[in-house]
């Protein structure tokens, strides 16, 4: 992308800024009337049903079918880490039947030395965390107190003791993660049922993603919140170690009371704060078409303000940095402006008011992040501006937004629909904002970019796993992290190469446009991605989302030989360039079992510059041998010579210069010398 | 000229009129080097050499690609490369303990000594130095362990600050004393090997004894002397890499060994330096 759209885009920011707090002052008034007329109305019955408010988006009317209404009243005591909150969960039963059964999620149980979360933690590790040893702070605890069930035209039921734990993906019976609850009778197709839940929580000390870390709180996946009904049956799996969330949309209003010296942030928009009598705050946030809600405080934040005027109105975004980050606000703002534009332009609008950037405490493992209208970022501050990586985390985690926040696939199931796609557009943006080959880091001579570290993650783990596969069932984390990420990542990039990028593009806008506020699975974006194209694809989705299939070809020979080979020294010609005649053979391999068309190039030493195309063979025949009788031997040959194939295994053998050249080892190795002397120097300098 | 200027210069000045042991442990130190990576050159080169894919290795350093290498079962095992390095870097240490009674004889003398002298000097001393150099890791061990216990410990109870700042200003006052300390211990043990080399000292507790007397006497004058080479020689390495980076083309295969070479050339005199200095104290001291 050129930079002169954003700079304008900044000045459209700017101009655009100081309309936002009256209009945020309106919105806070529709807010409270909203809330207020919503409890009026649970007060003098039943009469249950899920707002239509538009409050906190950018549209007239809802985004989504909205299934849930949230609305949650919780305080937190930041000395012992707990909070405790009332929860009145309304569904609308848009099954189409009749539904008597209800699974809950209770994340937090997973922070228990028994759990399954902790079991395949402590078996393989996470991003965050390798569990050495239990420490007891790192425990955690989500237990329901009470929990009544309101049935239109009958009083609150209290089931509080028909609560039953179940654990369906592992049979390990003391995980505590999902709770069911058999209902008296069934909600009818169309109806609604309210669950009046009471809670008390103990959050972790953060192992991942949630929990505290000295005087930071992030408070993710926090409150009961009852599973999906999808493809005719609850989906409401365990917590897993590698696994994420899947929720239905609705609307959520959350009142959070804190100690006042506190700074709070959220999901959704802020429509009341206010000081109370004991020296408490409480900060009330609503939220309209999302399937999560989050939120952090910590007295530290210093909060800055910006705005982005996207296509669907203007979102006001909050950027809570750390005390000793405040010098990167300006990095962490641009990077997001820029990563709403690309998205904007390339994918479809942000539809939502909001936008909560949150820089958490170092070493919180709560960095990298993605919630509804809410994100966590990292970075350190020592940060140099040439590495790149708190611009990498907030793309990602804003990219999060469409991918997972919008088009809200099954994380547990479909990890790599989120993820994957994710970290794909993360390298189309990031490659137009930073540059292909520098988009990690550039500083001081040294270079990486994401397409590449994308392709480096799956390489290592190439045939462990299919893309198709639920989160919790990789050989390990490396593989969930190199298949789910950087094969998805580079099968996309590759897919590119086959449909061109415009089309990509253009799928990929069609997808999001069609599928955002829903739940997609797999093949609606495969076919999405066909019926863009005008494409069967088949041949390459099965090997690559379906398959262990592993793509490596090389170039397994080149000779070129006098055709006059055969003739005595006395009668044979000396070797003259551009004189003697050759017969050059190039033979083509293709290493792995994943069968794909390439294209070679092969270069002769009079300038000669030839194509050649290879559909790659079949399950008998892996190698292709061409032919050539010039007046030139071959130079190089190359495979793939555009660089369309990411999921190459080895670059490397893609090629073969006849006539060796050493510069780059003899680079390499100077460094190593150079490194290796150093060190010996550095030995001597303290033994002797 | 005040005093430390004078160990400086002296020091200094010993080290002029005898280059030529400087240049000899460059050359010995760059031959163990290159032999330490030749198990990394064919390794690599068997990748790169006829690859077309390498030529991203020259523009500028992409540690994608560097990665791609690394990681490539082609390339072999990582320890396969690093350990002949590592093992020729401990033999570099090595053949430094072995011939440095010959420097310190050079440089306590007033002529030029002989070959004969230079290698007598080395094989007579050879036992007194291993014994200095496990000392000198005994309690130079001992007292980096306790330091860095006191300050890990200190790093562990600044991380429950919220001033993030404070775990990095804990490890660097750490760092530096620690530094401050080995250094004085080095300087220590350095006066001691000068000692059994001019002293002909057969019993090396009695040099480290005097040797101990002699830098109470002047401590503040060596640790200057020997504090203000270490930050010339990080600023050599400081400068030489930004002169590198900025100035040597990334393709330039020998621009970058020149460089390189010309860094540890230079990072080499300067603990030619301190020793230079130790031995101009210790004659001082002899009057």
């Amino acid at each position: 992308m050129s930079r002169k759209p954003v700079v304008l885009l900044f000045l459209a920011t700017l101009v655009a800024a100081p309309a936002i707090p009256q209009t945020a002052i309106a919105q806070n008034a529709i807010a409270k009337t909203a809330v207020a007329q919503r409890t009026a109305s649970q007060a003098v019955g039943p009469a249950l049903g899920i707002p239509s408010t538009a409050i906190a988006i950018n549209s007239p009317t809802p985004l989504s079918q909205r299934v849930v209404h949230y609305a949650i009243d919780a305080k937190y005591d930041p000395k012992t880490h707990a909070l405790d909150a009332q929860e009145t969960l309304t569904y609308h039963n848009l099954t189409g039947q009749a539904l008597d059964t209800f699974p809950f999620h209770l994340y937090l149980n997973a922070f228990q030395p028994t759990s399954t979360w902790i079991r395949e933690t402590k078996r393989d590790g996470t991003r965050d965390v390798s569990l050495e040893e239990w420490d007891k702070k790192n425990y955690g605890a989500e237990e329901i107190q009470r929990f009544e069930v309101v049935l239109p035209g009958t009083a609150p039921a209290d089931l509080t003791a028909q609560l039953k734990f179940i654990q369906l993906d592992d049979a390990n019976k003391d995980d505590k993660t999902v709770v069911q609850i058999h209902l008296p009778r069934p909600i009818p197709p169309n109806g609604y049922v309210q669950f009046k839940i009471a809670f008390h929580d103990q959050f972790p000390q953060t192992l991942e993603r949630t929990g505290w870390k000295r005087d930071f709180l992030l408070a993710g996946q926090w409150f009961p919140k009852v599973g999906v009904w999808w493809h005719g049956a609850w989906n409401c799996h365990q917590f897993h170690g590698a696994t994420e969330f899947f929720a239905d949309f609705g609307v959520y209003d959350v009142k959070i009371t804190v100690p006042q010296f506190e700074v709070v942030g959220a999901t959704g928009l802020e429509v009341d704060n206010v000081d109370n009598p004991d020296g408490t705050r409480s900060v009330t946030y609503h939220a309209d078409d999302v399937h999560d809600f989050a939120w952090t405080a910590s007295p530290h934040y210093k909060v800055y303000e910006d705005t982005f005027v996207g296509s669907m109105g203007p979102v006001k975004l909050n950027i809570m940095m750390q005390p000793a980050h405040v010098d990167q606000e300006e990095r962490h703002a641009r990077i997001l402006k820029q990563s709403l534009d690309h998205f904007e332009r390339w994918y479809g609008p942000y539809p939502y008011k909001t936008l909560t950037l949150v820089d958490p405490e170092v070493d919180s493992a709560a960095e990298g992040m993605e919630y509804p209208t809410f994100i966590t970022g990292g970075t350190n501050w020592w940060m140099p501006k040439g590495i790149y990586l708190p611009e990498v985390v907030v793309e990602h985690e804003f990219g999060h937004q469409y991918w997972y926040g919008m088009v809200a696939t099954n994380e547990f199931e479909d990890a790599w629909m989120d993820e994957g796609i994710n970290s794909y557009t993360e390298v189309k943006v990031l490659d137009d904002i930073l540059g292909p080959r520098t988009s990690i880091f550039n500083q001081w001579g040294f270079t990486m970019g994401e397409r590449e570290l994308q392709r480096l993650s799956y390489v290592g783990v190439a045939d462990l796993d299919p893309i198709a596969r639920n989160g919790w069932e990789y050989a390990n984390y490396s593989s969930y992290g190199g298949i789910t990420y950087g094969k998805t990542a580079s099968v996309l990039l590759t897919l590119e190469g086959i449909i061109g990028e415009d089309t990509m593009r253009k799928a990929m806008h069609t997808y999001f446009m069609r599928y955002r506020f829903t739940h997609p699975t797999k093949e609606d974006f495969l076919r999405t991605i066909e019926e863009v194209s005008g494409k069967d694809l088949r041949w390459y989705f099965n090997p690559a989302f379906y398959g262990t299939q592993v793509l490596d070809y090389d170039v397994l020979k080149v000779a070129s030989t006098p055709v006059d080979w055969y003739k005595d020294n006395k009668d044979k010609k000396e070797e003259k360039k551009g004189e003697t005649e050759y017969q050059s053979e190039v033979l083509i391999h293709r290493k792995g079992d994943f069968i794909f068309p390439v294209e070679i190039a092969i270069a002769f030493d009079n300038g000669e510059r030839l194509r050649e195309h290879w559909n790659g063979g079949d399950v008998k025949d892996r190698w292709i041998r061409f032919t050539y009788k010039k007046k030139a031997k071959v130079e190089t040959v190359e495979i793939d010579p555009d660089h369309k194939i990411q999921i190459d295994r080895d670059n490397f053998n893609n090629s073969h210069r006849v006539e060796p050249d050493g510069s780059a080892t003899s680079k390499l190795t100077n460094y190593w010398t150079f490194m290796t002397q150093l060190f010996a120097q550095f030995l001597a300098w303290w033994m002797v | 000229m005040n005093e430390k200027s004078g160990l400086l210069a002296t020091g200094a000045a010993i080290v002029g009129r005898h280059k030529r042991y400087i240049v000899w442990f460059f050359i010995l130190n760059l031959v163990l080097a290159r032999m330490g990576a030749s198990a990394f050159r064919v390794q690599a080169g068997h990748l790169l050499d006829h690859s077309l894919h390498a030529d991203g290795l020259l523009r500028g350093f992409d540690w994608g690609i560097v990665g791609e290498l690394l990681s490539n079962p082609g390339f072999g095992s990582t320890e396969a490369v690093t350990t002949p390095g590592m093992i020729l870097a401990a033999l570099f240490a090595v053949v430094t303990l072995v011939i440095l009674p010959g420097v310190f004889l050079g440089y306590a003398s007033l002529y030029r000594i002989s070959r004969q002298e230079f290698f007598r000097a080395c094989g007579q001393n050879l036992w007194r130095f291993v014994r200095l150099a496990i000392l000198f890791a005994i309690v130079a061990g001992i007292a980096a362990g306790i330091l860095h216990g006191i300050f890990h410990a200190l790093a562990k109870l600044a991380d429950a600050s919220s001033y993030e700042k404070l775990p990095f200003y804990v490890h660097l006052i750490g760092f530096t004393l620690i530094f401050l300390v080995l250094t004085k211990i080095r300087i220590w043990f350095d006066l001691a090997e000068a000692d059994v080399v001019v002293s002909d000292q057969l019993a090396v507790r009695k040099s480290l004894f005097k040797s101990i007397r002699q830098f109470r006497a002047q401590r503040f004058r060596l640790l200057g002397a020997y504090v203000a080479i270490s930050m010339v020689a990080l600023l050599v390495l400081a400068i030489g890499v930004c002169v590198w980076n900025v100035a040597v083309p990334s393709a330039s295969i020998w621009g970058a060994f020149l460089i390189s070479q010309l860094i540890l050339l230079l990072l080499l005199a300067a603990r030619f330096w301190q020793r230079a200095v130790a031995v101009s104290c210790l004659l001082r001291s002899r009057g």
